[in-house]
């Protein structure tokens, strides 16, 4: 009985256990130390959770992963361009930039919205060329509309004898000091403090909602005990040592941890009971009277705006971002990420989010050096972990498609039927 | 009803005015060649040569007067100083005096002049003439060395792993150019002219001496006449040097000027005038996003003549680039037939062609030979892995279009690190230094460049026609469509319409889907093949993983949707993809220099047209 367990429980997260073995394995001919790969980890995951975390809501309201999230990191990159051009620098400039991405995300949310309602069932590769397509308007916007018809005064803004903005925009110059971590400068502590701080938290919530009577005795106690416990592994020389060289954004990291709150609230909701009622089914959502149009309408739009905020995050963190090309792969890599971490294109859970991120993120740290060990050549790493990306969302739209069919819809019924005969 | 009332009237408004202009343009087109052109030149060239000439005079008072200066105040008796001030007050006021714009020119009688610069018109327009056929006779008679010059720079520029483009420049060396005896005797007879030129000149200005006149007749002879000049050209040049002001009637002027764009207006009026009344016709009949990439193209085409840029080059262009990318295109019919919608995994197709090339290149085969090859260890390949692809197909009835698209882009990363691996040892295709193959393979003349292009093709003018290109392009259309005339391709395409109808009349869908799969992959290693030896590179790496959305895109823009198509969308569709991306590159260089606008319009036009299909087959109505 135990053993059928783990076996179905294996071919249900398939891809997790082969990406957990393929990280492993990478790991261990990258020849990295433990201390640097997990330094890395933590830099990439205070910059690309949040946006994954951006996937979850559509994903539940049955519309898949949102392939045109790069709108919204098209609608931070125009705000960015302008705080900067207005000088404004530090946490005041990455809050302006926050208030200005939300209604410009706001807006191409609700344009991509109205358009994937008029192609329901292929809002994939839907939104995957409308991403395309707004890439184009972006490079109309960017290259003949800012600096040229709207001049801009900044200077690196604009390059001289060429057209439109520069090929990089940099966040840590300008008049306000720039914006460059802004909010991960916040409060940055080393990693014991960081542990003591979050696990006295889940303590302290835990205990508070004992005394409330919100949660069962047991259930405080085991998260008490388990804070406890994290404490005192940490007591130990060799795992402190691990994590001697991480430095945790801890403003950064909570934001990302509100996200979660945010995504676990709306779900207890009336819109979220929506989103998983058109989810499951739209028809009968629509005869439960249901406007499942106008749900989808709001699940794409919450979406935009919380991809352009994770954009935001993710350029303040680099410093400086590829004008023309920082959004181009942010939907391939955070779609591939959460499916990494076992969400299907119908199921997402903040959990999947964030160990896919973990797991998509330690491949690309691990991957180049360990095909320059095996095979000589960087590049072979690059090339794989691409590959690895599209093979991803390959695989989980080919697992999906295939258990859709074995479920036998009511539209596959007769064809099935009739391919016994 | 009223809305139809304002049409007709606006219709006819631009037809009124589409004839009007007409009218003047045709009236004027002719005035070029006749009296009144010739006298709108003559004026102009008379004030541009009067202008050119006089700030030589200028010098030659200032020269004067600095003398006379000099002299007196040498006679006054005034030291270094003295001089030097008195020099330069007399400089001053003689510039003052004299320059040109507050020359009157109409107190100047050129009767003369005019008399003298015609037949010296004449004769460099003789003498022009006879230096630029020799010229061209000297290039016509070194091109091929030329040329081949032209293409070692480029493949070693290619082995050195930098970008080039597409189109080889060719640059004739004229250093060893010698004057024939007709032009040294028709240059003796322009130099006669020009001595009636020099007192006629000296009639004007008198204190025009030799040596002056000597000193300008570079530019002199350059106003007169150049090679290659018409009135277009002659005009716009006077112009520029701001001899307007010198005619009377201005506005006849320009208008002869621009009696072509006159004319080209007045047939763009009546296009728009047509589509204004037949709108809602040509909607119907074709769509909207078919009618405005149409009418944008014929935009383009009018733009063009307006720019003066050569539209037979242009148009030629485009049919070179519509038969190379048109087998690729055509690759996506048997997919839609067979119900597999857009085939978006054709980049297996494409890598599978392009192992093809490489082949024949590692070994060594020539032409012809090479290229038939190439073609078929291509399709091979394509046969074997399309009918896997269709397995995978096969089981994911209805979620093709996503599934296609990702298995495509996987498959081009993955080869990605196959390009890096593969043991290929021919130098052409590895760097010489470092691992895998290069990114982009230069075919030259022992492989299969331009194997078909330059297979009985012949210029009309500007305009050459790649005849082995369009054979190809024709056979495979016409193999096609005698396939889906077949009893299998009619079976096939009951697939694509109605899956369930098919399979109650006892048609196999499965196998039939096979079928269009495998056909619509080996189409696509022809397709790149094809591509490849017109566009003279074997494009590797990411380079492929695009072209299935272009090629879809295409066949779309002809009018197909994500379940029907026809051979004539293929055509009208690359035609129009091709035109538009041809033309504009141009015309929009001339809009905004140096700009990459027209890859900007390519990623619109070929990903909106893809969202429109989808939303035109996505189930609205299931909500």
């Amino acid at each position: 009985m135990a053993k059928k367990d783990i076996r179905s429980i294996l071919r249900q997260n398939a891809v997790t256990v082969m990406f957990v073995v393929l990280c492993t394995l990478c790991m261990i001919f990258s020849g990295q130390t433990v201390p640097y790969v997990i330094y890395e980890l933590f830099g990439r995951l205070s910059r690309n959770s949040f946006i994954v975390l951006a996937l979850i809501i559509p994903i539940v309201a049955g519309m898949g992963i949102n392939f045109a999230i790069t709108i919204g990191a098209m609608a931070a990159q125009i705000s960015v361009l302008w705080v900067i051009e207005w000088g404004v620098g530090g946490l005041p400039g990455f809050l302006l930039a926050m208030a200005m991405t939300l209604p410009i995300a706001s807006v191409f949310g609700f344009l991509i919205g109205k358009l994937l309602n008029k192609m329901k069932g292929q809002e994939m590769i839907g939104g995957l060329i409308l991403g395309y397509f707004a890439n184009g308007l972006y490079q109309l916007l960017f290259l003949f509309i800012f600096g040229n018809l709207i001049p801009l005064k900044t200077s690196g803004l604009v390059i001289k004898g060429s057209t439109g903005v520069a090929n990089t925009i940099d966040l840590t110059g300008g008049a306000g000091g720039g914006i460059k971590y802004a909010l991960d400068g916040i409060w940055k502590t080393d990693f014991g403090t960081a542990l003591y701080v979050v696990c006295g938290a889940i303590a302290l919530i835990a205990i508070v909602s004992i005394v409330l009577k919100k949660v069962s005795a047991k259930k405080g106690a085991i998260a008490v005990g388990a804070a406890a416990v994290l404490c005192a592994l940490y007591q130990i020389p060799a795992v402190a040592a691990l994590f001697s060289m991480v430095k945790v954004p801890m403003v950064t990291f909570g934001v990302v941890g509100l996200l979660c709150l945010f995504n676990i609230a709306i779900m207890k909701t009336r819109l979220g009971q929506q989103f998983r009622a058109v989810g499951q089914n739209r028809t009968v959502a629509n005869a439960s009277g249901i406007n499942v149009d106008r749900v989808r309408l709001i699940a794409i739009v919450i979406s935009t705006v919380l991809a352009g905020w994770g954009q935001l995050m993710f350029v303040q963190n680099m410093g400086s971002f590829q004008t023309y090309g920082a959004h181009e792969q942010v939907g391939l890599y955070a779609g591939a990420a959460i499916l990494v971490g076992g969400a299907s294109i119908r199921k997402a859970t903040n959990g999947q989010a964030i160990l896919g991120c973990i797991l998509f993120h330690l491949l690309f740290i691990v991957a180049p050096p360990a095909a320059k060990n095996l095979f000589g050549d960087a590049a072979i790493g690059e090339y794989f972990r691409v590959f690895i990306s599209y093979g991803v969302i390959a695989a989980a739209l080919v697992m999906h498609a295939w258990s859709g069919i074995q479920k036998k819809k009511p539209e596959n019924a007769l064809r099935e039927a009739s391919a016994k005969n | 009803m009223t809305k139809s009332k304002f049409r007709r009237i606006l219709a006819i408004l631009l037809c009124v005015c589409a004839v009007a202009m007409a009218v003047l343009g045709g009236v004027s087109m002719p005035k070029r060649e006749s009296e009144v052109g010739t006298a709108v030149l003559n004026t102009l060239r008379i004030r541009t040569l009067l202008n050119a000439t006089g700030e030589g005079v200028v010098e030659s008072y200032v020269a004067i007067a600095k003398k006379e200066a000099t002299a007196e105040a040498k006679a006054a008796g005034g030291g270094m100083s003295a001089i030097r001030e008195a020099v330069a007050k007399a400089e001053e006021e003689t510039r003052a005096k004299y320059s040109s714009t507050s020359t009157d020119y109409s107190a100047i009688d050129t009767t003369e002049l005019e008399k003298a610069m015609d037949g010296y018109v004449a004769a460099m327009k003789a003498y022009a003439d006879s230096e630029n056929a020799a010229r061209q006779a000297y290039i016509d008679a070194h091109y091929d060395e030329a040329y081949a010059a032209a293409e070692a720079a480029r493949d070693e520029k290619v082995a050195a792993g930098q970008e080039v483009s597409d189109e080889l420049k060719v640059t004739v060396d004229m250093s060893g150019f010698e004057a024939t005896e007709e032009m040294i005797a028709l240059r003796a007879k322009a130099d006669e002219a020009y001595v009636f030129v020099g007192e006629a000149l000296k009639g004007i200005y008198p204190v025009m001496d030799d040596a002056a006149l000597a000193t300008l007749k570079g530019t002199i002879a350059d106003i007169t006449y150049q090679a290659g000049d018409d009135f277009t050209i002659q005009y716009d040049r006077y112009v520029d040097a701001g001899s307007i002001d010198a005619l009377d009637n201005k506005s006849a002027a320009f208008v002869i000027r621009y009696a072509d764009d006159l004319i080209y207006g007045a047939v763009a009026l009546i296009i728009a005038a047509l589509t204004i009344l037949f709108n809602e016709l040509l909607v119907a009949k074709l769509g909207i996003p078919r009618v405005i990439i149409g009418l944008f193209f014929i935009l383009l085409c009018f733009m063009a003549l307006l720019y003066d840029l050569s539209l037979s080059t242009l148009l030629s262009n485009t049919v070179v680039r519509m038969g190379m990318n048109s087998i690729m295109v055509l690759a996506m019919v048997p997919g839609i037939q067979c119900g597999i919608s857009l085939n978006l995994g054709l980049p297996i197709g494409l890598v599978a062609g392009l192992i093809g090339g490489l082949l024949t290149i590692e070994l060594g085969i020539p032409g012809w030979l090479g290229f038939g090859f190439a073609i078929l260890v291509g399709s091979l390949i394509a046969a074997v892995c399309g009918w896997l692809y269709a397995q995978l197909l096969n089981r994911l009835k209805g979620e093709e279009m996503s599934v296609t698209t990702y298995v495509g882009f996987s498959i081009v990363s993955l080869m990605c690190i196959a390009w890096l691996v593969l043991p290929f040892q021919s130098l052409k295709l590895r760097w010489p230094l470092g691992t895998g193959l290069r990114n982009t393979i230069g075919l030259d003349s022992t492989n299969f460049r331009h194997i078909l292009d330059d297979l009985l093709s012949f210029n009309i003018g500007g305009f050459k026609v790649p005849t082995g290109l369009l054979l190809f392009m024709l056979l495979c259309c016409l193999l096609v469509w005698l396939f889906s005339r077949s009893k299998t391709g009619v079976a096939m395409q009951a697939v694509g319409n109605n899956p369930r109808f098919a399979e109650a009349t006892g048609i196999n869908v499965d196998k039939m889907r096979v079928i269009g799969t495998v056909l619509s992959t080996v189409l696509g290693a022809v397709g790149i093949l094809v591509y490849s030896q017109s566009y003279g590179f074997m494009q590797l790496y990411t380079a492929p993983r695009q072209m299935g959305f272009i090629a879809a895109s295409a066949i779309l823009i002809g009018g197909a949707t994500t379940s029907r198509c026809k051979i004539s969308h293929v055509l009208i569709g690359t035609f129009l993809f091709q035109g538009v991306l041809t033309l504009g590159m141009p015309v929009a260089n001339v809009l905004v220099p140096g700009s990459t606008i027209s890859e900007t319009l390519r990623i619109l036009i070929s990903n909106g047209i893809i969202l429109y299909a989808l939303t035109k087959s996505g189930g609205a109505s299931r909500g």
